[in-house]
């Protein structure tokens, strides 16, 4: 799949999380396109810029580890290196963790490739007492090496200059003399054209990488016996995995590279918020600080506090008691339509229902999830999550990196859908889809359901069981049926730090406002298609339609209601189950057996429709019939197991 | 402007104004980080303080 252009090229390569998309906008500002590899669902970014009066296209491929690819992204960044001809290819690096990426430049180079080398977050590297001297690293490598620190710009002209001097000269590295024989064997045997270097094919060859395989057959034609037979006696004489074997060799390379290169201060005693940061990272204190922010952040803050004291005053004191019964006596007087009357202040009213729901129940509640979550996330303890959780992770076939959309989720599962696009294999994407329909409830249903089981400890308890045992349980038989890769992952961890009451403030109010004005008209919407169904008999048929289902759950006709305003948005369901719950409709059995379902039950529409938008329509019915099924085998099991046992009775 | 997960600065070229990526119709006023793609809030103009980026130490 080749894509000339008639530009010379720009490629930047790396691993991910190491700053080349920060050079990309760097380089090309902000004018670029964002498209999808021919043939993939994996995002390249591409852009133009001019150095010395030339104009350069610019391209930001997927991170890729190294050039033997495991993940899509990663066969998409290698098959730019193959098909598409670059003047230069900047491999960024992490100053930080030189050793670990310095094989991928080896491998760069041994491709033939025109690389520059960009040692990244060089400040960072300095704050932690690193020296890297960048002269002699590149006297060894023998190829342009610039330091840089791209998020403060530094290092941008050295780059900008490099590209325009850049003349092609070739380093060579040389491995045992044993390896080097088998490569040599192998390269001498490829006659055909490659955009790598035919030392660099042996070496894929020799590494058993199946796509290279192809090509060498395609290119070969039938003289790729000759080179298939080579490959297997090498492999059959050596007796020994010889891909272990070579990323061996090329870390002893790397360590001699690297040697004197990279300095680090010793004798630093670890700060406070370092040894703090350690004990967040191990399971075994890391789950206790989880629980106890889960604890004072969640369910003190967010349900006692925000869902029950403010929720009170404003929905109990500021509108049952003050704005409603003036609003309901005025129309009562002026206005001598039943329809107007009913759509205004009626039972679904727009005053009655939507303003007191968006302004009363859900604004307190997603207010205080918003400032708990903000503060929690301002001090940076979410990558220590996801670094503690990433073994639990993968067994439900998902892994660290998986805490983002996982996390986002307790804000809005919508957004958190769509940021499952940043996991990288299609598998992890579709298993953090299912589970964020099912068992993550976003922060208005999370904050009421925790204000109303707040002071039944039973329900609480069933209740989380309930959502956890799921979501685990689910996960892991989705890991066992929905086939794919299995990602490594690793993340660079920012410091540990105090949160910023500026930063608190700014993001709560921020999140309260986007989410305020998202809700409010869905709302007024949901209210009047309640009312238009009141009006019309139809909402009437539906609740008739859900009795028996209620009846099976052991929950009265009129939590029909509740089920129905899920459809429309969970957190107006949940607001429905609060009017229940305070009505003293429900007893604990059936508060549990209600909120356990409602969490459950189907995603709401906007999420629904951004399903489909990422996993098309096959994917998202699968998920939604499974998830409403679920749920509802859920509900029914649940309210017979209470009743049986007879606990919370 | 900081990721609020893993920390690295947002550079300036991502444009910080509202702004729809493509994913839907409208903005939905999330900055995504371009290292990490976690969602951050698009703060509004009027809370955001202009700051440039400290120099680069010669």
């Amino acid at each position: 799949m080749s894509a000339e252009s008639p530009l010379p090229r720009i490629a930047l390569v790396g691993n991910p999380n190491v700053g080349k998309s920060v050079l990309f906008n760097a380089l090309t500002g902000a004018y670029s396109t964002v498209s999808n590899y021919p043939g993939t669902s994996v995002e390249v970014s591409r852009g133009h810029c001019e150095i010395d009066g030339v104009r350069y296209e610019v391209l930001d491929t997927p991170g890729m580890y190294s050039m033997l690819p495991i993940t899509e992204e990663e066969r998409v960044a290698r098959e730019i290196l193959l098909h598409e001809e670059s003047r230069v290819v900047l491999h960024v690096v992490d100053a930080r963790n030189l050793e670990r990426m310095l094989p991928m430049t080896l491998q760069l180079v041994e491709a033939g490739l025109p690389v520059i080398l960009v040692v990244n977050i060089l400040d960072e590297a300095e704050r932690l007492g690193m020296t890297i001297d960048i002269p002699l690293l590149q006297e060894k490598l023998g190829l342009p090496v610039i330091g840089a620190a791209m998020a403060r710009k530094r290092g941008l002209k050295e780059v900008r200059e490099a590209i325009a001097g850049y003349e092609p000269r070739r380093a060579v590295f040389g491995y045992d003399s044993d390896l080097e024989r088998d490569i040599a064997r192998v390269a001498s045997l490829l006659h055909g054209e490659y955009r790598l270097h035919s030392r660099a094919i042996a070496l894929l060859l020799l590494q058993r990488d199946e796509e290279i395989c192809s090509l060498v057959a395609l290119t070969e034609g039938e003289h790729s016996v000759h080179v298939e037979k080579a490959v297997n006696e090498i492999v059959f004489e050596r007796r020994t995995d010889l891909h272990l074997r070579i990323s061996l060799e090329r870390r002893r390379v790397c360590k001699g590279v690297l040697e004197g290169v990279v300095t680090q201060r010793e004798g630093r005693e670890k700060t406070f918020a370092e040894r703090l940061s350690d004990l967040t990272m191990n399971p075994w204190t890391g789950i206790p600080i989880l629980l106890l922010i889960l604890y004072l952040g969640l369910y003190q803050f967010v349900g006692v506090f925000g869902a029950g004291t403010v929720v009170d005053f404003l929905e109990g004191t500021i509108f049952e008691e003050g704005i409603n019964p003036w609003l309901v006596e005025a129309a009562d007087r002026h206005l001598r339509w039943y329809w107007l009357h009913e759509l205004l202040v009626g039972e679904y009213g727009i005053f009655t229902l939507a303003m007191r729901y968006a302004i009363a129940l859900i604004l307190p509640i997603v207010g205080t999830f918003f400032l708990a979550f903000s503060v929690i996330e301002d001090t940076g303890y979410f990558p220590r999550l996801a670094l503690m959780v990433d073994r639990i992770f993968k067994r439900i076939g998902l892994n660290g990196r998986a805490v983002i959309p996982i996390v986002l989720g307790f804000g809005c599962d919508t957004m958190a859908t769509m940021v499952t696009r940043t996991l990288e294999t299609i598998r992890e994407r579709i298993i953090a889809t299912v589970l964020l329909a099912l068992a993550i409830p976003c922060s208005a249903q999370l904050g009421v359901i925790l204000g109303l089981l707040s002071g039944e400890a039973g329900t609480l308890i069933v209740w989380t069981f309930c959502i956890a045992g799921i979501f685990l349980l689910v996960g892991f038989l989705a890991a066992q049926v929905v086939p794919g890769e299995r990602p490594m992952f690793y993340m660079e961890i920012p410091p540990l730090r105090m949160p910023q009451p500026r930063n608190v403030l700014v993001k709560t109010y921020t999140r309260m406002q986007m989410y305020f004005l998202e809700i409010l008209p869905l709302f007024i919407i949901a209210s009047v298609v309640l009312w238009a169904g009141k009006m019309t008999g139809l909402l009437q048929g539906l609740v008739d339609l859900l009795t028996p289902v209620m009846r099976m759950l052991g929950l009265p006709e009129e939590a029909s209601a509740a089920f129905i305003f899920g459809f429309f948005r969970r957190d107006f369901g949940a607001a429905g189950l609060y009017d229940l719950h305070t009505g003293g409709l429900l007893s604990p059995v059936q508060l549990a057996v209600a909120a356990v379902t409602l969490t459950l039950f189907v995603p709401c529409v906007a999420q629904f429709l951004m399903m489909k938008k990422e996993r098309g329509w096959k994917v998202s019915l699968a998920i939604f019939a499974f998830v409403t099924i679920l749920a509802f085998t859920t509900g029914v099991t649940l309210n017979f197991v209470l009743n049986a046992t007879g606990i919370l009775g | 402007m900081r990721c609020g997960f893993c920390g690295k600065e947002i550079p300036d070229e991502v444009d910080l104004k509202e702004k729809a990526c493509g994913a839907c119709r409208g903005a939905c006023r999330k900055i995504h980080c371009p290292c990490c793609g976690y969602a951050n809030p698009a703060i509004p103009a009027f809370l955001r303080r202009s700051k440039k980026p400290k120099e680069a130490p010669p």
